[in-house]
Formats: C-alpha cells, structure tokens, sequence
C-alpha cells in the first residue's frame, strides 16, 4: 500500500486473503528500507507458516538486533498514523509518482522498452537490445567496479600479480562465507524438530543386562490412592497447572544369558511416547518432572518375561517403589485365566489399562483405557448419519464362548433377519484377509464395514474384558451393547457411557433384544452420534488415548483447573449450540438489597443534579455513583452536590471513554445496577421503582424502557437497525437501565473481539454491545418495562432534524452489523410482550395501584 | 618502497583472514565431527527411530485366545451391581419398595420416615412384589439394632439405610446388601453398588426443609475469602492475606483478624475448607452447601454423597491438603465465572437432594432406580442441573428436549403449537363458541375435549380445521392433569368449558409462554397471604397489585407437569384435589412453583374489566368465584409440601405497544384492547 502511488491501482494486502496459497512456500516480507527510504535502518517484518524460516530467520536476528533507540523511533514513527496517512503517504505517493513519469518518459524517449506499472521503486528495463547493439552494459557494469571498488581495495598491480592476488582473496572470502554459514546455518536448523530428535534405529538401543537376584518391586497395592500413593510434591510448581512427563530413554533388556526380556517396543507404544513427547506436558528435565514413563513396552503382557521385566522397572532410575510412574497396559492377562490387571508386579506404578474390573480397578488412582484398534488407522470409515439400519443388532465377534454363541444363535432364530450373529469364515482361499472377513453361513460380509449397517453391535466379554471391537463399533457409530459383568468401560471416569452404550448384565443376554426394543428412536441418535464421537474424541489413535489419560491424572492434581463434564461428553454440535447461563439458579433477591444508580456525566452539571434528585427518590435506591468522565475538569465542590438520603460517590476516569460506564466498580455493592444518563430526567420515581421490581424476578436480564429492534435487511442482505412503534423488541436503550453487576465484569473484561475498543473509539453504540454480550451469554431477550418509547424530551426534538435522525440509523445499524460479525452469530432475541405493573391501564381506583404514576411515552 | 610496504600489509592482511579461517573452520569441522550434547534450551523429545516403520504391533492381528474363557463367577466377598442385584423382579413398573416393619417401639422420627417412604410412589406392601427390601436402621441412639429380617435371602436385593452413622453393631452378616450409608469411607464402598449418603445432623427437618441461604448470586463484597471448620464445631473465617498456610497449625502465630463464629451458624465466606479426614467433617459439608459456601474439601477419604449422580465438580473442589499453598493461589485466582456457577450449584443440590430427610431417601431410592432402569435412567443433566432429578422424571421422556427446563442447555426452542385441553365438567355443555375462538388461532394444532359429567357425549361437533378427540374422563377433577398420550405438543392450553377467550389473547399468550415454556402462563390470577390473625396462609382471587397462582381454567403450561402432576404428587394430595375441587388449581401452582421457583406469568386478559366474574360466571365448577375457595387448602397442600414454594410477582406482560395511544393499524393484538 505504501509504494503504491497509481490512484487507480487498487491494493490488497497478501495476508487479508482467506488463505495462502501454499502457506509452507509463502512468506510475506516488509521492511522499512523501501517504504520509509531508510535503507541503512535494518528493520523489517517477516511473516510465515513455516516453522523452520521462522526459527532460522530468528536466529540470525541475534546478529542483527535494533538498538532501543531505533526501536523506539520506528514505533514512534509507526505509531503515528495520522502523519503517516495524511502527510507521508501522499507525499511520497507523488513523489514516486513524479520520479516514475520522469524515467519512463526518459526511457520512452531512448526507445527502451520497460514495464510501467503503478507501484514500487525499480523500473524493470529490457536492455538486451542496447546490450547487443553496444557495449553499454558492460561499460555500464565495468565502471562501477572499476570506479568506485576497484582502486579501493586492489592496489596497482601487474596484470599477472593482480590476478593472483584477486584469486587469493576471492578463495579466502568464499572461506569465510562458508564458515559463517556454518556457524549461522546450524544453529537455526538445529532447533527446529527434525534435526533435534536423532534418527536411530531401535536395534542401537543400549543393552541393559539384569541379573537374576535384582530387585522385584511388589504387587500392586489395591489401596492406593492419589493421597496415599502419589507423590504430588513433584508436580506442585507449575503455574500452568500442567503436570510434566518425563519418558526414560530406550534400553534394551536381556537376562543374565542375554535373553531379551521382552520385544523392545511396539509401533504403538512408539507411538504413544512419541505423542507424549511431542505434547505439552513433556519434560526432559527428570528432576523437573511430575509423572515418569518408562519405556518398557507392557501394552500387551504375553510379549513379556512378567519377573524380568518387573526387575527392569525396579532398576529406574527414579523408581522409588513406582511412585509416579504411568504404565500403559492394554491386553493384561494371560492363559489360562486372563487377570484383569497386568500381571507384572509395579508396587505404586499408576496404571492405566485396557479391560479393568471392578475387582482390579483402583477409582481415581488408575485409568481405565481402551484397547486400541489397529483398524482405526487402516480402515476409513465415513461417518455415517444416525438413524435406522439394516439389522437392527449384530455381533461380529470370533471366537466367543460357545454358551455365549448359543446364546446369541438362539436370538437370530427368534427375530430372524433383523439380527445377524457373524463369525469367522472357515473357506476362505486367501487367508491373509481373513480378519478383515466375516462370515454368517455362505455369506460373506467386510468387516469393519458391516458394523455400519447395524443400529447395535454386541461387545461381549471375550477371554479377556476390554475388547479392540468396541473402537470398531464406535468408529461405525454403531451403539455398543456392553455385556461384560463388572467391566470398567474405557475413561469411564469421565466420561458418561450411559450416553453412548447400552451395558446390560450377563445373565440378561437372552432378553437384550427386548431391552433394546424398548430404547425410544430418538435417543438411539443421539446415541448413534455420541458413540461415533467419543470414537473421533478418545478412541481413535493412540495419540488420542495417550492425551486423554495425561488429562485424567492432570484433572486429579489440578481439580481446580479441571476440564467439566460438559468438555469432555457433549460433541462439538452440541456445545456451540447450547448457551451456559452464568446466572442459571433461579433466584429472586431480596428487596431489601436495592440497586446502585451510575451515572455516566462529561460537564452537564445541572441536568446531572435534577437526574440526582429524581433518582433519590425512588424508594429502593441504595447507593448513587456518579462516573465523572471529564478529564479537563473537575467535579464540582461537595457542598454544591444535591443532598440526597443515600451515599453519593463521585469516581474520576483516566480518559473520556464510554466503556466507563460498565466498569465493574468496587463501589457497586449491590447485585441490581441501574445505568442511567445525566439526562434522563423524564422518568418517575414510580417508573424506576417498578423497573427495579421486574429486574428482581429476571435478574439474569436486561431491564430497560425504550426497546428497539433488529430487523434483517432483504434488500441490501444486512441488519438494520429500528426505532419506535414496533409490535416487538430485542434490545433496551441503557440509557436507564437494570441489570446485573456481573454483566459489567463481562463487558469490561469478557467482550469478544475488539469491539470494546471499537465502541470507545467511534463513541456510540456501547448499549447495543451490552444487548449482544447479554443475549449471547444468557440465551434470553431483554425485558422491555412501561410504554416508554424515546428518551428525548418533547422541547428537545427540535435541535436534532431529520437527517441526524437518519445518519443516526445508519451507524446503529452498522454497529449491528459489525457485532454480529465479531459475535459470529445474531444472538438477540426478539419478544413481543414488555411488563407492565399488574393492574396497569385497569379499571381499577388509581390509588389503590402500586405503580400509579407509570409516565408516558 | 611503497610497493613493498603495500606488498607487506596485504601479506598480513591474507595470512590473517587465513588464520581466522582456519580457526572458525576447524571449529566448525570439529562440532560436525563430535556427537552434539543436548542443549539445556530445547528439549530433546522422544526420538523419531529410523525403523519406527518396521516395528510389530502390539497385537498380532487376529491374536485372539481361542479358549475364550467361560463365564466368570463373582468373587467371593465383594459384591457389585451385576452380580449381587437381581433385576428380574423389577421389571415393569420401576422400582418397587417394601420396608421391614419395626419390631419393638419406634421414635417419632423413625415414624415419619416410615410414612413418608409409605406415601411415596416407589412404596409396595408386598415382600414378595417388591424388587428391593429396604431395611432401616435409623434409631441408632436407642441402641437397638434390626434384627436378621424375615425375608433376608443372602441379603440379595436389600439396601441397608443408615441415615446416621453411629455404629450399629453388626448383628448379622451383610452378605449381598446394599448399604447406604453417611460419608462411607473410600475403601469400604464399592462404587456402583452402596450408595453414599450425605451426614445428617440430627435435627435436620423431615419435610420441606430450610432453603438454600444464598440471597444472592455473587459473593457480596468485602466477605472473607475463606472460612475453616474448627474442630468444636463453628467456622472461623480467615483472610487469606493474613497467614500463608491458614488451615495448618504448625505455621499459624496469630489467628490474627479472624473471627469464630460457635455453634452451628453457617459459615458467610465464599470458600469453606472442610477437612478430609475425620467423617464428622462431612457434616461440615452439609452445612457449607446450605450455606452457599463452596466447599474446598481437603484429600476426603470418604465418598461424597450420591457421587454416583452427582457431579461434585461444579459444585465443589476437592484439593490435595500436601498442597497448600497452591490450593490457596489457585482459590483467590478462581475466575468470576466459576466461583459464581459453582456458588449457584451448592444452592441447587442443597435444595434439590438434600435440605430434607425425605429428598435424601427418595434420592436414594431414584438413584437406585435409575441403575435398573438401564438406558432410560435420568441423563447427567437432569441430575445436575435445575429441577434436579428427583422433579424432572426420567420416565416421561430421557431426552432433555422434551423438558421445560434444558432448552438453553441443549440449544433447542419450544416446540410452535400448542393443544387445548378443554373440561367439559357438569352441566355439560359443549363449548362452541370456545372451541371457535381456540381454534383460530394459527399456532393451535389439536383440540381436546375431556368430557366429565353425567350428561352422554353430543354426537356432533363444530366444524373445525383443527383435529378434534374427545375424552371420555372418569368424572374426577384430577383428570384434567393426566398425561393423556393423545397430547401430542409441548404446550397444553388448559381451558373449562365456561372460559371465554378470543383468538387474539390465544396468539399473544402463547408467543409469551414460548418465551417462558417452564412457567405457567395464565390470564387470571390469585394470591396467597400470610394470614395474620388465623395464624395460617389465606386465599383471595380479589385483584390486587401481585398475584402467586394463575387459575388452571385458562392457561398455558408445559405437557410434562400433567405426568409431574399425576406420578410424583402424592396419592394423599391428589385425593384432597378431588374432593375438594377448588384446590386443583392451588395444587398445580403449588407444583410448578416448587419445581421452577418462579413466580406465574399473567397476561391481559379483556373481559376482566367489563364485568366483575370472570371466567365461571354460574353454577358450581371447578373455579367458582365467589364462593370462597377453600383457605385451609392451601394450609394443607403447604404442611404436605413441607413449605411455601408460591412466589409473587408484581408485573403482568402486554403486548409491547398495549394501549398506546397510536393507531391500531400498528398494533399486532388490536383485538385485545376492545372493550
């Protein structure tokens, strides 16, 4: 924009565009040697995607730095966009403008073609021709070197020394240039992530030899808990309220014979360091560490030695009898008898495991994880929309006890093609595939694809409890119906399973299609959803199981910053659309608390001492702020102010901004605020009263009197902004208004985007900024009270025209259009009634109302 | 000579670049050729191995152990829910309860308990129809112990209640009861399975119960952060600026400015610190959450009350004592936003589940319902945010939609129609010009006459648009409130046969009810009093400047408290609506203010100014105007809630340009002004 002087040319900036065109290739520079002509000031921005520019480049600024002086300077000079937009820009604008026309004239005149284009310092000259004809460039280039460098630097020599000297220099210049970028290059790269991590293979690992009388940790201790068990003094400092986690190095373990202990590490738990490692809650500092991860892969215990690799967990170095330390476990158990909890003995080690019981399972010490399924990497699925399916229930299982399979048969005779019990398939040409097939009779059917034509899909307990089918079946969004007695479902700790499973007890499996029947349609969707959710959310690689069970343990030492039920459960559509009431406990306050009156008033000393008056005397006043926002002035003297029965406090403002007004005062004791300008002097004790009344039973709301109304534009596809006498409302002026003092936390400290600076610094529309954070956070409409239509006195009128009125209109209404952007949604609520007291406009003996004098339009 | 000198300068000048050269070279070469040791700034992750790509699953596909292992037997000794309850005998009707007599004399309180579980909906008399056999162990104070029950089997589909934790000497062997009891300690209770009760003081009330004693939404400036429960009893609130670790002895010098309050006063302080040890402290807790305090509960090893429904994290913060002074900072940081939901929270459980003897068994009781129940149970947000669960009945419907109350929660509106229901009661006549009027209205969807007289139902009916059915009802009052399936929207419009409304007041109440869709929207209204002189609460339909009931006979309210009115009221209350027909109305305000804790909304209604009686001009009805409306039945309905949930309110909703002198050509409801 700065060098574009051609009046005509327009200018877009590359970063307004939606998106770059390769972000990673992208890189959008600016400097002030070309705009400003301050070449010698080396000041520039650079704005990129790629992780590894950014670092390189910012390294190199170590050798570059600005001194403080120019840096203040720059900002000064940047800072100042008055000067820059009225005085530099147009300036320079012809300036270049003039130059431009001079040179290209010039060239014109010569007869070499150039490309004239309306922005930019250089002139792109085509000198290929005068080169050919002449040897001007040459000539041209020559001299520059000869001139000016040449006698500078090489002294008169002979040709032939010169030559030699030159080739000299120029290979000590080139050695230097190569070491310095040595030195430079290096670093940068150094310390972006490919180059830091080694690349080694996993047979290179060190050897750990473990002889055979060392150290065997105890059996798990079923009583453990987080207070008993845990050692939180490690993870006390951090202000992030984050644990940190630190992961021992890769050790290869072998017996005192050289035996291995166990496979060194699988590609999941290679995996699942490396999300660990690459989150936010790792540490390479162990002293600094709060949770230890050792590397010794348990995800599956029949790959491992259970003795030997016990003693290789007791050799860490900060084993300490398992405090702190994480294992993973996903298949626990082993023939004959499959226990529900890895069988190797970790003393204290958390444990978080695949296929708990209720037996085995230490609540809130251990996590409960899923059994990962290697086909949620390989298969993808689509997500499929809820609703009706084919069959109704399905079970895909191989493997299954035979009383179960009975079990299961027996139900497909009953309800014939509605169920389908599959199972492997026996002749098959190709066993390769053979997981990925499941047969029922002759038919052949893809597997995992098949679980989306199910509504239910039975999860029954195998040989062991945690099953990989349940992250098929939820990744089919396919309900799952959990028969598994005693099973603790996967991060049932915080999640609500009851939203997305049916569990039902074992001895009930004959009836469970009867159970299912019963589920209304409805909540089998939303059902449908939640399980596909939770797949998405927590079950679908092992880097999504990794983080949710670091969440849980960190949730349990920082349960003041922990994540709710709500963040955990509801899916994504569910949270945008649903609005938390800050004020959801339906609470009338009591009378006697009364509201506080604030005054917002620049120098209208004598309308603000009739408003002063007037609001005394409304019988529930019970405190008066007058905000002074007249900084070349000062309040009048105390004994000038009228003398009112309640507290008057006077508070002075750093700078005339209307966003004083909803400052969350330390004077405003009381819960009920009323906004009032230092001239609203036309409404009655009786009106204000009663408006404080109504505010009492919707105290979550914006009590006002005139309403106004958003309208949507059909014509010109915007919001528009409308006044009196319609038959509906959805904003109160606040001129006088009530509302609740938390609203002026929010609007002070809360508001979204920059619309408070916005507001300040266009000097309207802070009401209506206060109708949209109002609406937005508590999901309800205003509460318009009494006919109230305008606030402007009958003798007013005459002073603002027509026109103002109008461009009035226009700027409201492009503050509606302005929020509802910011906000990304309208959120106002229109209604159509406002509140009048009980017996207005009755035929009813006047004084016997309790609101008679209810004032007029 | 001068070329020499040059000639020598210039040597210098490229032996020394030479020299650098080689110097920042060889450096260079040396780093290449050395193993760089991690640098202390970045840290060294896991490393990316070159063969990650080679590595072997952790499960061999189609590793699946072909000696699947056959159905397991429970472990001896411990129980859980699959394996020790026997849901057989639950099916239909829900849970069922039958509660052992008492053998030998009873206290008073031990009495009341009795009848209040009698007068539930959950009550049986039958042993043998009841899916749970609930064994009450109350008067631990007299010493003596039940006895081993009759029908004990094992202790199978029992549930021992001890509502106070003296200890009661273990006569006979637990076996496969359940227990519920205060402040279970953590090792002892088996999730899923025991039911965690909340520590009741002795004298805590039976009924109704003391309200919640927040009277306001935010912490009132200038109260203490913090108040410590002192082990005497009492609370002593502490200023955080004072003392560094306020609740440890061994680093306190000077109490300093803080005061103890003795006895069981509340604690006014925005966080109380409750001790985790000691089970007394649990009635500590109790009181915290009457109070509105938010309680800081310090490493319990007792399970919180009903955890298994409850979600104490909104509502609570359970900290590790081995962290002071990280719990303290983390406090006096807390965001606005929290410590306002979660002060409103303790008042919503409070009130909800445990301000009464009588909502903590029943919650109990719902608690264990909802683990037979399965899939249609209360969802999570019914328990956890207001009415509670024990007000929103989890069979009416599972999906928080189809309530009044979570519309803003799930992001869903009101539904746009609305049925009349309208009560054909004696001398019968059908209600044609009403039937007119409703039916023009664009938001009506179905009609419905609920004929109860003597007189045999008309063959014929108006000619209407609108689908009309018609009821043929038992002739009692309480009829008008059942959940007839017929109803098929949200919004009922309850109407007698004798109200007279126009199309416009139809339309306008409706648009407000939508707005309002937990409330009752009516058209004309009544107050109750506090009645000075009888020492009682008294009844007038005059018009006044507030009102507390809008009458049922023309109004709009949500379909779901027809299913409130008829299954969870109980069947003594119902009785006394049909006997005594003008309390049905009292009764269902009654209701919907004990749920909502909101006043009614009155609309304009026009015919009130033109004549003196409204609505039922003649005859006897259901709401008879000037015969007097029963005042000891409101008396009545109070003492059988247990406390006054009717609330006033002083404003009345019109539409926005109601009787503003401007054209009528503006207005939307012109008709609603005529005279």
């Amino acid at each position: 924009m700065l060098s574009v002087f051609e009046e005509s040319a327009g200018y877009r900036s590359v970063l307004s565009l939606e998106r770059l065109p390769d972000p990673q290739r992208t890189h959008v520079m600016w400097a002030t040697s070309k705009d400003f002509g301050m070449s010698g000031l080396r000041f520039g921005t650079l704005y990129t995607e790629n992780q590894d520019v950014a670092t390189a480049v910012a390294s190199l600024c170590r050798y570059h730095g600005l001194s403080g002086l120019v840096q203040y300077q720059m900002a000064q000079l940047l800072r100042d966009r008055d000067w820059i937009n009225q005085v530099y820009l147009p300036e320079n604008h012809a300036r270049l403008k003039a130059a431009h026309t001079y040179v290209s004239e010039e060239l014109r005149a010569l007869g070499i073609p150039f490309l004239s284009r309306g922005a930019g310092f250089f002139i792109w000259v085509d000198l290929r021709k005068e080169c050919e004809k002449e040897a001007v460039c040459v000539i041209m280039c020559a001299s520059v070197k000869y001139n000016i460098r040449g006698p500078a630097l090489i002294p008169r020599m002979k040709t032939k020394h010169r030559i030699y000297y030159i080739t000299l220099f120029s290979i000590v210049l080139l050695g230097l240039i190569a070491t310095g970028m040595f030195q430079f290059w290096p670093h940068s790269i150094e310390s972006s992530n490919d180059w830091n991590v080694e690349k080694r293979s996993v047979r290179d690992v060190p050897v750990v030899r473990l002889p055979a009388d060392s150290p065997i940790p105890e059996r798990g201790d079923l009583s453990c808990r987080m207070h008993t068990c845990f050692d939180v003094y490690r993870c006390g400092f951090n202000p992030k309220n984050k644990i940190k986690v630190y992961i021992y190095a890769l050790k290869k373990y072998v017996d005192d014979f050289g035996v291995p202990v166990s496979n060194t590490i699988s590609r999941e738990y290679n995996e699942l360091l490396t999300a660990i490692s690459d989150s936010d809650y790792y540490t390479d500092d162990i002293n600094r560490a709060c949770l230890f991860v050792p590397s010794i892969d348990v995800l599956n215990q029949n790959t491992l030695r259970i003795k030997e690799t016990a003693q290789a967990l007791a050799q860490l170095s900060r084993w300490d009898r398992g405090t702190n330390h994480l294992l993973f476990n996903m298949l626990p158990g082993g023939p004959p008898d499959y226990n529900t909890a890895l069988d190797v003995p970790r003393d204290r080690a958390l444990l978080a495991g695949g296929g708990f019981s209720t037996w085995t399972y230490r609540q809130g010490y251990d996590v409960s994880i899923p059994v990962y399924s290697p086909l949620s990497a390989e298969v993808d699925l689509p997500e499929k929309g809820p609703g009706p399916r084919r069959y109704f229930l399905i079970s895909s299982q191989v493997g299954l006890h035979p009383e179960y399979r009975e079990d299961l048969e027996a139900l497909q005779v009953k309800h014939g093609e509605s169920v389908l019990v599959l199972d492997k398939c026996t002749n098959l040409s190709e066993g390769g595939l053979s997981i990925r097939k499941r047969c029922h009779k002759h038919q052949v059917f893809d597997y995992p694809q098949v679980l989306q034509e199910a509504t239910f899909c039975v999860v029954l307990r195998g040989a062991r409890l945690g099953q990989a089918i349940l992250s098929d079946v939820l990744q089919a969004g396919c309900v799952p119906v959990v028969i598994a007695d005693s099973y603790i479902l996967p991060f049932s700790e915080v999640l609500d399973w009851k939203r997305a499973s049916v569990v039902v007890p074992e001895e009930k499996m004959s009836d469970v299609y009867s159970i299912l029947q019963s589920i209304p349609q409805r909540q089998i969707e939303e059902m449908q959803r939640q399980a596909r959710w939770f797949w998405e959310a927590y079950f679908q690689s092992i880097k999504a199981i990794a983080l949710a069970t670091l969440q849980i343990i960190n949730d349990r030492i920082y349960p003041y910053a922990a994540i709710s039920y709500e963040e955990w459960n509801d899916p994504p559509a569910v949270k945008w659309g649903s609005v938390s009431n800050p004020l959801f406990l339906p609470l009338i306050p009591p009378q006697s608390q009364g509201f506080t009156a604030i005054v917002l008033t620049y120098d209208r000393v004598e309308s603000l001492f009739r408003v002063i008056t007037e609001v005394s005397k409304v019988p529930s006043l019970s405190k008066l702020l007058v905000v002074w926002n007249n900084q070349n002035k000062n309040p009048p003297e105390d004994s000038l102010w009228p003398k009112i029965r309640v507290p008057l406090k006077v508070v002075r403002t750093a700078e005339n901004k209307l966003s004083n007004r909803f400052f969350p005062y330390d004077e405003i004791e009381t819960e009920a605020v009323l906004a009032i300008d230092d001239d609203i002097i036309m409404l009655t004790s009786d009106e204000l009263q009663f408006g404080y009344e109504v505010w009492r039973e919707f105290p979550d709301r914006l009590v006002g009197y005139p309403g106004r109304l958003h309208l949507w534009d059909h014509e010109m596809n915007k919001w528009k902004y409308e006044s009196e006498w319609t038959n509906e409302v959805s904003m109160v002026l606040t001129g006088a208004a009530f509302y609740h003092k938390y609203f002026n936390y929010l609007y002070t400290y809360k508001m979204p985007g920059d619309i408070k600076n916005w507001v300040d610094a266009h000097m309207n529309c802070e009401d209506i900024a206060m109708n949209f954070l109002v609406a937005n956070v508590t999901g309800k409409a205003v509460i318009k009270v009494t006919p109230r239509k305008k606030f402007k006195c009958p003798e007013c009128t005459a002073i603002d025209g027509l026109s103002l009125d109008q461009t009035h209109m226009v700027e409201r209404s492009e503050c509606i259009n302005k929020f509802a952007s910011v906000f990304g949604t309208m959120p106002l609520k229109v209604v159509e009634h406002r509140a009048d007291p009980v017996l207005y406009k009755d035929d009813f003996p006047e004084k016997l109302k309790s609101f008679p004098n209810i004032g007029s339009l | 000579m001068q070329s020499w000198r040059r000639r020598k300068s210039l040597w210098l000048a490229l032996s020394a670049s030479w020299l650098l050269l080689v110097l920042l070279g060889g450096f260079s070469l040396l780093r290449l050729a050395l193993p760089p040791r991690p640098r202390p700034g970045a840290p060294q992750g896991w490393p990316r191995w070159l063969d990650a790509e080679l590595l072997q699953s952790f499960s061999q596909a189609g590793e699946l152990p072909e000696d699947a292992a056959s159905p397991q037997a429970p472990h001896g000794g411990s129980c859980n829910w699959g394996a020790c309850f026997d849901t057989s005998k639950c099916r239909g009707d829900g849970l069922k309860v039958f509660v052992y007599p008492a053998s030998g004399p009873i206290s008073e309180t031990h009495h009341r308990i009795l009848a209040s579980i009698e007068g539930s909906r959950f009550h049986t008399f039958s042993p043998a129809g009841a899916c749970l056999l609930l064994l009450l162990s109350l008067d631990a104070q007299t010493g003596e112990c039940s006895s081993m029950p009759l029908q004990w089997n094992r202790g199978r589909n029992h549930l021992v209640l001890r509502l106070h934790p003296a200890p009661c000497p273990k006569t006979f062997q637990l076996g496969q009861a359940m227990v519920a009891e205060a402040s279970p300690t953590v090792d002892s209770f088996r999730p899923g399975f025991d039911v965690a009760l909340p520590f009741l003081p002795e004298a805590h009330p039976l009924r109704g119960g003391a309200p919640g004693q927040l009277q306001q939404h935010s912490p009132q400036p200038g109260i203490a952060l913090l108040a410590l429960e002192e082990e005497r009893g009492g609370w002593r609130t502490a200023d955080t600026g004072s003392s560094a670790c306020p609740w440890d002895a061994r680093c306190e010098q000077d109490p300093g400015p803080g005061q103890t309050q003795r006895g069981e006063t509340l604690p006014n302080a925005t966080f109380c610190l409750i001790s985790g040890h000691r089970p007394e402290a649990a009635s500590r807790f109790l009181q915290a959450l009457q109070a509105g305090c938010i309680p800081v509960l310090l490493s319990p090893r007792w399970e919180l009350p009903f955890s298994e429904v409850i979600d104490w994290t909104k509502a609570a913060i359970v900290a590790d004592e081995r962290l002071p002074l990280q719990v303290l900072a983390a406090l006096q940081e807390m965001s606005p936003a929290r410590v306002l939901a979660l002060r409103q929270q303790t008042q919503f459980l409070w009130d909800a589940y445990f301000s009464s003897v009588e909502k903590v068994i029943h919650t109990t009781l719902e608690v264990i319902q909802d683990r037979i129940f399965g899939t249609s149970a209360h969802p999570s947000l019914l328990w956890n945010s207001p009415p509670g669960a024990l007000l929103a009945l989890s069979t009416f419907s599972t999906s928080p939609q189809d309530f009044p109350f979570y519309h803003l929660q799930q992001g869903s509106r009101p539904e746009g129609r609305f049925s009349a229901l309208i009560w054909v009661g004696p001398p019968g006549q059908p209600p044609l010009k009403l039937i007119q009027a409703v039916a023009g209205s664009q938001h009506c969807a179905q009609i419905l006459v609920l004929w109860s007289n003597e007189r045999p139902l008309p063959s014929s009916w108006p000619e209407t648009a609108m689908p009309l059915t018609v009821i043929d009802g038992h002739r009692k009052v309480s009829d008008r409130f059942f959940p007839y399936s017929t109803i098929r929207t949200d919004a009922i419009l309850s109407l007698d046969a004798r109200s007279s409304l126009s199309t416009s007041e139809v339309d306008f109440a409706f648009v407000v009810w939508q707005s309002f869709p937990e409330r009752m929207v009516g058209f004309l209204t009544s107050s109750h009093f506090w009645d000075e002189a009888h020492g009682g609460w008294g009844y007038t339909a005059e018009r006044t400047n507030e009102f507390s009931m809008v009458l049922t006979t023309a109004a709009f309210y949500h379909r779901y408290y027809h299913t409130l009115f008829t299954h969870s009221l109980p069947k003594a209350l119902r009785t006394l609506a049909d006997e005594a027909p003008t309390c049905v109305d009292v009764l269902m305000n009654f209701l919907v203010a004990a749920v909502t804790k909101l006043p009614p909304i009155k609309v304009p209604y026009g015919k009130q100014r033109q004549e003196a009686a409204p609505l039922a001009s003649g005859g006897p009805g259901p709401r008879p105007k000037p015969q007097a409306p029963a005042p000891n039945c409101v008396n009545q309905i109070a003492a059988a809630f247990g406390h006054m949930p009717l609330l006033s309110s002083r404003l009345r909703l019109d539409p926005v340009l109601f009787k503003d002198p401007v054209s009528v050509q503006r207005k939307k409801y012109r008709s609603l002004e005529k005279p």
